[in-house]
């Protein structure tokens, strides 16, 4: 019972083939299995809807479509069309987290021991991708505008002696926006499941309790049927967020000194 | 039917379809401009950019503490600078949303 309606259960990780070098763990766990599926049912899916490459659209054609004009025109509108050479980024970074956060809503999925898995709710996931955004900031920055890249820490029209207490500050606001990144993704997606299967549980143990338990149960099922709509729309809304910073911290490095 | 092999007619038809479509597809980009940001989006970004800079300026203070030796002050004043930096993520993210509508 309490192993059944632990709501971070869902959270644990499990080696599914054992691996070790030299004494690091590099074991192939269902996070990396559900990344996996991810990764596979996005090109996959896009692969087949896009076979028949007809002229009007069929449904699953002009879903992938849309997904390409949606990406497109989010990069467009933040970083104009300079920023169209990211867009294999954006588009990969998009759909791999969006397709991981809706595998998350299934509670049964055909991997090893048939439960679902989120692996947008790890933070070390969500912090990665967090630091390979900015880590492309960065090196395209430098590459692109040399030392000029370096003057988003030394705003414009302010007197030299305020530098000393300026710079740090932009300093570290720069620095934030990796773990911004990452932990909003990761806390939305956490707190959700986590709330999804506490109230879950409650259907459970007011069903166990008899008569007037099972009437009371009701109302944490309507809260879950309605957690459950909520959770779909932080799916997609979470990925689009991740993807529009994305794009508008490489609109910083395309034209610095532009805030 | 019959004014279908007119070609006057076909292009006026044409322009008139063209110009249809284009009010159509504005219509709903004014629509879609209003709808994308919602409350929650908004609150949670504005809480995880405070959250965030408070978050970086401490980690950068407490590793200055351990490289340096400097405990207790580099906590302190990263804790300080990073409220500050996280007031401007938020000053910065305000601005940002009010001029695209974006979150």
């Amino acid at each position: 019972m309490a192993e059944a309606t632990n709501p971070i259960k869902q959270f644990e990780i499990h080696p599914i083939a054992p691996f070790n070098i030299g004494g690091v763990d590099l074991s192939f766990t269902n996070s990396s299995y559900f990344m996996v599926a991810s990764a596979l049912l996005v090109a996959g899916l896009l692969w087949l809807s896009m076979s028949k490459r007809a002229l009007v659209p069929g449904r699953a054609q002009s879903v992938a479509e849309m997904t390409y004009e949606f990406v497109a025109g989010m990069i467009r509108s933040t970083t104009g069309d300079a920023g169209l050479k990211f867009f294999p980024f954006v588009f990969t970074l998009f759909t791999f987290i969006l397709m991981g956060n809706l595998l998350g809503m299934m509670p049964y999925f055909p991997a090893p021991e048939f439960h679902g898995f989120t692996f947008t709710s790890h933070i070390i996931v969500t912090f990665a991708m967090a630091l390979l955004v900015m880590g492309i900031v960065v090196g395209y920055g430098v590459f692109k505008n040399g030392l000029k890249f370096f003057s988003i820490f030394f705003p414009a029209g302010v007197p030299w002696p305020l530098y000393i207490l300026l710079t740090p500050i932009e300093l570290i606001s720069f620095l934030s926006r990796p773990v911004t990144l990452g932990v909003r993704l990761f806390a939305n997606m956490l707190a959700g499941h986590i709330l999804l299967k506490v109230f879950a549980s409650f259907i459970v143990m007011l069903g166990s309790a008899g008569a007037l338990g099972v009437l009371g149960a009701v109302a944490p099922l309507i809260m879950v049927v309605a957690l459950t709509a909520l959770e779909f729309l932080v799916a997609f809304l979470q990925a689009y967020v991740f993807a529009v910073l994305t794009c508008i911290y490489l609109s910083d490095a395309l034209h610095p000194g532009h805030h | 039917m019959s004014n279908r092999d007119d070609p006057t007619q076909n292009a006026s038809d044409r322009d008139d379809f063209e110009r249809r479509l284009a009010a159509k597809l504005e219509k709903r980009r004014a629509e879609q401009a209003e709808r994308a940001p919602t409350n929650w989006s908004q609150g949670v970004r504005y809480g995880s950019e405070f959250a965030g800079g408070v978050l970086a300026g401490a980690g950068l203070g407490y590793l200055a503490d351990q490289v340096f030796g400097w405990t207790p002050w580099g906590l302190l004043i990263g804790v300080l600078v990073g409220f500050a930096a996280g007031t401007l993520n938020v000053v910065r993210a305000a601005s940002n949303m009010n001029r695209d509508g974006s979150p």
